[in-house]
């Protein structure tokens, strides 16, 4: 079995969705109600391959929103209990969705194995990270052309360069699609200068250059609410995926010629009977879902359980290249710009 | 993946050791709180041993068992007011008693009148799962003494926990309705005893919001594994909300 931990996207719209499911206990209290009220296995959803191949999973609600923010115990108590649920249930491999991998991290919550009587067992989850990185490059060298770019002959930016998704991207970027200049943007220096001597590569760029220069941006980096981007100053055309969390590009940018994709999104070929997708505000919840949920999928799908994303600059191009086999193969495509969803064969 | 300056992440690279320090457990305010946290222990693992005593007379089948269960309330008692001793404090019982009094009420009122359902709820359900929140929290911020009992006895109470659990689920078709009445009049005292509390666990930090957390999930879990689904066990939960 999978699972998959996500939470709303706010306070307003998890209180609409616990009504919907009738946990009106938690639906009509406030956000202190919330931050006591304990994660929710909501949904038990059946998946069939097209080869036929059939898996069960579990989707959990953390209870989290991200109005929580701000609460650092609390933030990291959701996370931990959703986990602890997930791992009762006996899931034999579950994703960390939304904000649940970004706490993990920046908590390290890896020194809080022991919850209650469990103890957690990190084989049993994954960040997804390494599929999110995959797709947010198959989804570049896909839509790139149909806009008027060569990836080959392409200068690239690659915003939050230095995080777990944003080093792999560069990774593959540089080594498997060739792309002719690479841009690194993030906050601190040394990690950037370690990246591009891993690299053998790529120029360290402040965002404004970068983003004056660049044929693609990549954003792998949670947007600051207050950044604004000047769009008369992009190139054209210009291709932006948005691959951070939350995803709030589009807003933030128009104009002739600008392309926001969003980043890090898959669509199965078959509707799945599930509800929770809705949340995510996904164009077909039915079909479509964060590339780091059906991570927890195929790694069901190939037997594979094991924390396969797991901890930080861990992705290697051979599991890039295994994880995107595994997507092909059992029915998943990237998102793309003309909503006609190509086969992402690599 | 936060980087750039971005204040919702800034907020996320706190470090928690400020925040998890634990408190001084001499001070005179850590002390006084201790009182009163500390003889509702030792009354409520007393109140606990009656209980399961009581419990055996209404079902003679199960009393040796239910006697085994009292003997361990007992000891974590001793446990417990070896703890206040560790510290030099004075266990405050008449305030313990008054506390625990509505439930102990409730408790010999369904007794007497053999209404096993609710005996059950109240001692193996409602008061097991607070006593488990309650040690859980206090283990991470517990004296060293107290920290190490405490994780001997919450080992023991989820299994008294899943006692009343197996009773109930065994017999859940013909006490359901039995059930849902005492669990709305009972579960509305447990919030109220966690308010009472608040500011005494506080000294303790112990946090109210991570009390009532802890008490739902291991609420949730036991009547999740009774058989309840999911939308019974919200419309029971209501209880402690409204």
């Amino acid at each position: 079995m999978f699972g998959l931990i996500g939470h709303s996207t706010s306070f307003k719209d998890a209180r609409i969705k616990a009504m919907e499911l009738g946990f009106d206990h938690i639906a009509e209290g406030d956000l202190d109600v919330w931050c006591s009220a304990p994660p929710q296995l909501v949904e038990h959803v059946q998946i069939v391959s097209p080869s036929g191949k059939s898996i069960e999973g579990a989707y959990i609600d953390s209870c989290f929103v991200p109005e929580m923010l701000g609460r650092f115990k609390t933030a990291r108590r959701k996370v931990l209990n959703a986990m602890e649920l997930a791992q009762k249930k006996g899931i034999n491999i579950t994703a960390l969705g939304g904000f649940t991998s970004i706490i993990f991290e920046n908590f390290n919550l890896l020194q809080h194995k022991q919850i209650r009587n469990t103890t957690l067992e990190w084989e049993r989850f994954t960040t997804g990270n390494t599929h999110t990185a995959w797709v947010i490059c198959r989804q570049l060298e896909i839509n790139a052309p149909s806009i008027g770019i060569d990836p080959k002959q392409a200068k690239v930016a690659v915003v939050g360069a230095t995080g777990d998704i944003g080093s792999a991207v560069c990774r593959w970027l540089s080594k498997r699609t060739g792309v002719a200049e690479l841009f690194l943007v993030a906050r601190q220096k040394q990690p950037l200068l370690d990246l591009q001597k891993e690299l053998g590569g790529g120029q360290i760029l402040g965002l404004d250059e970068a983003l004056a220069s660049a044929d693609v941006v990549v954003w792998v980096a949670s947007m600051p609410r207050t950044l604004e981007i000047d769009s008369s100053k992009l190139r054209n055309p210009c291709l932006m995926i948005d691959g951070g969390y939350p995803k709030n590009l589009d807003g933030k940018v128009s104009g002739k010629g600008v392309h926001v994709l969003k980043g890090g999104i898959v669509e199965f070929f078959n509707d799945i009977g599930w509800s929770m997708m809705e949340l995510a505000a996904m164009e077909k919840p039915q079909r479509q879902m964060f590339a780091c949920f059906a991570e927890a999928m195929l790694l069901e799908f190939e037997n594979c359980h094991t924390n396969f994303s797991w901890g930080r600059n861990n992705i290697t191009l051979e599991k890039m290249d295994f994880i995107g086999k595994a997507s092909v193969r059992n029915g998943f495509s990237t998102l793309n710009l003309n909503k006609v969803f190509q086969v992402a064969a690599a | 993946m936060p980087t750039l300056e971005s204040p919702e992440v800034a907020l996320l690279d706190r470090s928690d050791s400020a925040v998890e320090a634990l408190p001084d457990f001499t001070s005179e305010s850590y002390k006084d709180s201790y009182s009163r946290i500390n003889a509702i222990v030792i009354e409520g693992e007393k109140e606990a041993h009656d209980n399961y005593m009581a419990i055996g007379t209404l079902i003679p089948e199960e009393a040796d068992e239910l006697k085994k269960l009292a003997r361990m309330e007992m000891k974590h008692m001793k446990g417990f007011t070896a703890c206040g001793k560790n510290l030099a404090v004075t266990p405050d019982m008449p305030f313990a008693k008054e506390f625990f009094s509505p439930l102990h009420n409730n408790f010999q009122e369904a007794l007497a009148q053999g209404n096993l359902t609710t005996c059950f709820l109240i001692q193996a359900i409602l008061i097991e799962a607070f006593a488990i929140s309650a040690y859980n929290v206090y283990i991470r911020v517990a004296d060293p003494f107290a920290k190490k009992i405490t994780e001997g006895v919450v080992q023991d109470e989820y299994l008294h926990l899943n006692y009343g659990q197996e009773w109930l689920k065994a017999n859940l078709q013909s006490c359901k309705e039995e059930l849902i009445k005492a669990n709305k009049v009972n579960l509305p005292i447990i919030r109220s005893m966690l308010d009472q509390v608040a500011s005494d666990a506080a000294a303790l930090h112990m946090d109210k919001e991570e009390l009532m957390e802890e008490f739902m999930i291991a609420y949730q879990d036991s009547l999740n594994e009774m058989g309840l689904d999911n939308r019974e066990i919200a419309r029971m939960a209501l209880a402690a909300v409204v």
